[in-house]
């Protein structure tokens, strides 16, 4: 892996404490389809470093060359319009890249998130051209979204609606025009601020809570490695070389792997009666639960689901789904949820 | 773009949501579904799947941000700027001639953009007059919403659009569910494969459908069916003849999928099922005392083009189950316009058109608070919200709506001309943004906690009544917030939120006792409700102040009535809507706290007997 830089990025592999964040980051590469992280906790607690830091540690990956939306050459259900065309000409050109980090900041404007009118273009040609927004970046990307509960409502719909559809429809301001919009949502929010609507909660796929470490030799870690990094990046992030390139090859292991990954049916029956009991609305829930379970096993570099998988993905799949009203506490709860996965003939 | 779906075919279980999809294909003049159910249910799935079942039909999407040029079209630019002619560019509503219109979280679509889409559905014709362009065309489609009732109520005039109505919940079957993860890891597995797999299933229903459609005009219709059809609708109570021509044209359809050419009465009872459910009138019971039971009108509303909703209050569907009518009632229907006030509306109404309409003459409360009555659920203005339609600027231009601008512009390029530009913008032609924010309620508590009123059980009770309007009001965006009173001072023991969690955790025993600092509470309760309104001024506020107003500590050591007084009539002044529970007991009163009602401008409740359920009643009655 070559990777050239102006600037450093703290290593993944150098963040003390915070296991639950990290992993589930990283199950979300290995396999884009489980529907982002949300990560809830209080300001300082490394979550926007260990995003930035993940992205930086992935292999280059192919995409088309010159296309906006970064269209995987590969997968041509999912080419936008000018690589339909390309296509068609049989002229699609490979160019690797890196998996980008997409900021969508709380002050994003609407057009800017979904993309507008080229309004020099329109002046200067007279003639009407979309301009992208922030969702055509993100295509393939990772969509980091700060401060998730403190979106407008409106900009919220539109991203639930791209994040569901894995499409980006725009009919708005004289434009038509719909393309690709595939991401890893990452959401983060401090419950003190605000609740997030419960429909965009579920749409996450994982939820993972941070508090800062409590471990006093941990906190001094902390602030030491952050010290020695500000002090000289080149030589702090040369001391995790190894670290790195070790994750990052069981990263691309497991993605190889993820679709031999075998599963009992009495999985399915567990995450099925799981779901019954805790009354959790819709099927997201087991859905995700067992897709999380199967990308655990490929982490592990097993090839089969395992009690210990399932464990670990209802840790970070149902917490959020539990409480199906408000007001009406969950009759169940994880240690429950232990007690069946425990039972089930796994 | 080849995007894939999930095979229609595929879908385990939801078999009411298929077949009402199913018999729209057959009989599109049945006018749609609307499919309400919780998240994660399959709704979406289905519509885009029925694409795949459907010859030469095709799934148009809305888009709920789409801007009220691309929904009913507008002048094409570019012909305009290149030969100064003006040529119509179809929005979607043409688009969707002939096909499927599908609009997710349809209960969440901004009012103005529902207001053009009714207009257009009740007409059939799509009418333009705008921008230098004027044209018309006829559309029809079938409109399928989807919506979770959880994220927001629908007004009554769309609702009734929808020629059918079904609910889905998730499978609680754990055989069927098993199966459903199943099947969805096999698909995201591959997808193009498993679509492969249903091809041949996905074919042979695509051409039941066909023949069903063929078979349709052959379905005979007997008059003990037409008969029949009417004794349901007038049973349910359903208002106008809309519903029972629903229902004859459901029956067809579903006679003519199983291949038959007589319409059975099990076909008539199914069709009604899917027709009735939200067109059935809620058994009036009253909201509170002040609302008279009106006199079933059978208005012929099939006539007068668009009035459905008018007289069936409430006949959105998440609310059958609801047993508070009060809801519905008052603020519900209040929030919209009739339709009359519809028709009348043309595409560029001033801009205030969404204040101007709260004409909420049925349910008059006596007890209604005096003082500024207006409100509205929704706001017009040009700084924040969503982009849906443009006007003519007023004074300065803040939020240029360029698309607008350039359309106007477009026409006149042939004759203006600037070297390097091929567009030229003069100042007649700029227009700007109207935009449209959903505005909710933000009530507040001033609760009395001193020592003279058994404070204790009162807390209990507005804690009660909070965290129930939290649970109730979510969806409508609103927020509480509570102050309570005590010894010298007042605090905030409830910021204002709408934080579920939070508002449990703050909510903890307050510690009751002491004397009466209400001219506190109230200067508290002015600050916060001050600096909310800044940071959002298009918030409506509400006060309830829950005291027996026997104050007798001033702010600085003066009259602790006085003080209490000024600062009321401070509230009242910011145009603050509040309401007194008045909790003085025993049989000597001395009714101080009606002087303070007075200087709020507020009326004035008493509450002999606390309870967390009469204080939400009364509470809700003030905001709507």
């Amino acid at each position: 892996m070559t990777i050239t830089h102006n600037y450093y990025i703290y290593p993944f592999t150098a963040i003390v404490g915070q296991e639950a964040m990290k992993r589930a980051l990283i199950l979300n590469v290995i396999n884009p389809l489980l529907g982002g992280v949300l990560i809830r906790g209080e300001k300082g607690t490394a979550k926007s470093t260990a995003v930035r830091a993940l992205a930086d540690l992935l292999p280059l990956r192919d995409a088309v060359a010159g296309c906006i939306f970064s269209c995987d050459p590969d997968d041509e259900s999912a080419y936008c319009e000018s690589c339909t065309q390309l296509a068609a000409d049989g002229t699609i050109n490979r160019v690797p890249t890196k998996m980008q980090v997409v900021n969508l900041p709380v002050s994003a404007t609407e057009d800017r998130v979904v993309g507008t009118l080229d309004i020099e273009y329109a002046i200067k040609k007279g003639e009407k051209r979309f301009e992208p927004g922030i969702l055509a970046q993100a295509n393939r990307n990772i969509l980091y979204v700060d401060e998730v509960n403190l979106l407008d409502d409106h900009v919220v719909d539109v991203l639930l609606d791209a994040a569901a559809m894995g499409v980006n429809t725009i009919e708005r301001e004289g434009i038509s025009f719909a393309h690709p919009a595939r991401f890893v949502m990452v959401g983060t929010m401090n419950p003190e601020e605000g609740d997030l609507r419960p429909q965009l909660i579920d749409r996450f796929g994982l939820v993972v809570d941070v508090t800062g470490e409590d471990d006093p030799v941990k906190r001094v870690e902390v602030i030491r490695r952050r010290l020695a990094f500000e002090d000289n990046p080149e030589a702090f992030a040369a001391g995790f070389t190894t670290e790195q390139q070790a994750l990052a090859d069981k990263i691309g292991r497991a993605k190889a792997i993820l679709k031999d990954v075998t599963y009992s049916d009495d999985i399915l029956v567990v995450a099925a009666d799981i779901a019954i009991r805790l009354g959790v609305d819709g099927h997201r829930a087991d859905i995700t639960m067992v897709k999380t379970a199967l990308t655990q096993a490929a982490l592990e570099g097993r090839r089969q689901v395992i009690k210990e998988d399932m464990l670990a993905a209802a840790r970070l799949t149902l917490p959020h789904r539990m409480r199906r009203r408000p007001f009406e506490e969950g009759s169940v709860d994880l240690e429950d949820v232990a007690e069946i996965i425990g039972g089930g003939n796994l | 773009m080849g995007h894939y779906s999930f095979p229609f075919v595929a879908v385990i279980g939801q078999e009411r949501v298929k077949k009402a999809l199913i018999l729209n294909a057959v009989n599109p003049r049945i006018g749609g579904v609307l499919i309400s159910g919780e998240k994660g249910t399959a709704k979406s799935t289905l519509v885009r799947g029925l694409a795949d079942v459907l010859d030469g039909m095709e799934v148009v999407d809305l888009p709920l941000n789409i801007t009220e040029d691309r929904l009913i079209g507008s002048i094409d630019i570019e012909t305009a700027i290149a030969e100064g002619r003006k040529y119509f560019e179809p929005g979607l509503l043409q688009k969707a001639d002939g096909n499927i219109l599908y609009i997710d979280e349809v209960n969440l679509l901004s009012e103005h953009i529902a207001n053009c889409l009714l207009e257009t559905v009740a007409s059939g014709v799509n009418i333009v007059e705008r921008e230098g362009i004027s044209h018309r065309h006829t559309t029809s489609f079938i409109l399928v919403g989807t919506m979770n009732p959880e994220e927001g109520l629908m007004r009554p005039q769309l609702v009734d659009r929808f020629g059918l109505f079904t609910e889905v919940h998730g499978e609680q079957d754990c055989r069927n569910r098993t199966e459903i993860i199943r099947c969805r890891l096999e698909y995201e597995r591959s997808p193009g494969a498993y679509r492969q797999q249903w091809q041949e299933a996905s074919r042979a229903l695509a051409e039941r459908i066909g023949r069903a459609r063929d078979l349709l005009p052959k379905v005979q219709v007997s008059e003990a069916v037409l008969s029949l059809a009417v004794a349901v609708a007038r049973q349910a109570g359903c208002a106008g003849h809309r519903a029972e021509i629903i229902i004859i044209e459901t029956a067809r359809a579903i006679a003519a999928f199983d291949v038959r050419l007589e319409i059975t009465e099990d076909d008539i009872r199914e069709a009604a099922g899917y027709a009735l459910p939200h067109r059935m009138r809620e058994p009036v019971q009253a909201c509170g005392n002040n609302v008279e039971e009106e006199p079933e009108k059978p208005a012929d509303t099939r006539e007068k083009g668009t009035n459905p909703g008018a007289d069936s209050s409430g006949s959105a569907p998440q609310n059958i189950h609801d047993r508070d009518i009060s809801e519905i009632t008052g603020s519900h229907d209040a929030d919209y316009p009739d339709s009359g006030q519809l028709e009348r509306e043309s595409l560029e109404e001033p801009s205030g058109i969404f204040d101007a309409q709260i004409a909420d003459l049925r349910f008059n409360d006596v007890r209604r608070p005096r003082g500024s009555g207006k409100r509205a659920r929704v706001k017009a203005s040009s700084q924040q919200g969503r982009y849906i339609k443009y006007r003519f600027p007023k004074g300065k231009v803040t939020d240029l709506a360029f698309d607008a601008t350039l359309r106007a512009a477009a026409p006149f390029q042939k004759v203006r001309s600037e070297p390097g530009l091929a567009l030229v913008i003069r100042p007649p032609d700029i227009r700007e943004k109207v935009k449209e924010k959903h505005t909710g309620c933000v009530v507040l508590f001033v609760v009395d906690a001193s020592g003279s009123m058994g404070a204790r059980r009162r807390m209990g009770a507005v804690k009660g009544a909070i965290l129930s309007l939290l649970g109730d009001i979510y969806r409508k965006r609103d927020r509480v917030g509570l102050i309570a009173f005590r010894k010298d001072s007042a605090t905030t023991l409830l910021g204002i939120t709408r934080s579920i969690e939070l508002a449990h955790k703050c909510l903890k025993e307050l510690p009751t006792g002491g004397r009466t600092p209400l001219a506190a509470g109230l200067a508290k309760a002015y600050e916060l409700l001050k600096i909310a309104k800044v940071k959002e001024p298009d918030m409506l506020p509400y006060l309830v102040l829950v005291s027996d107003g026997k104050t007798n500590v001033a702010l600085n050591g003066g009259d602790a009535v006085k003080d209490a007084i000024g600062v009321a009539e401070k509230i009242r002044c910011e145009g603050i809507n509040c309401m007194v529970l008045d909790t003085e007991e025993g049989y000597i009163r001395l009714g101080l706290v009606r002087n303070i009602a007075e200087a709020l401008n507020a009326n004035c409740v008493k509450m002999d007997d606390i309870r967390a359920n009469r204080i939400t009643s009364n509470v809700k009655q003030l905001v709507a």
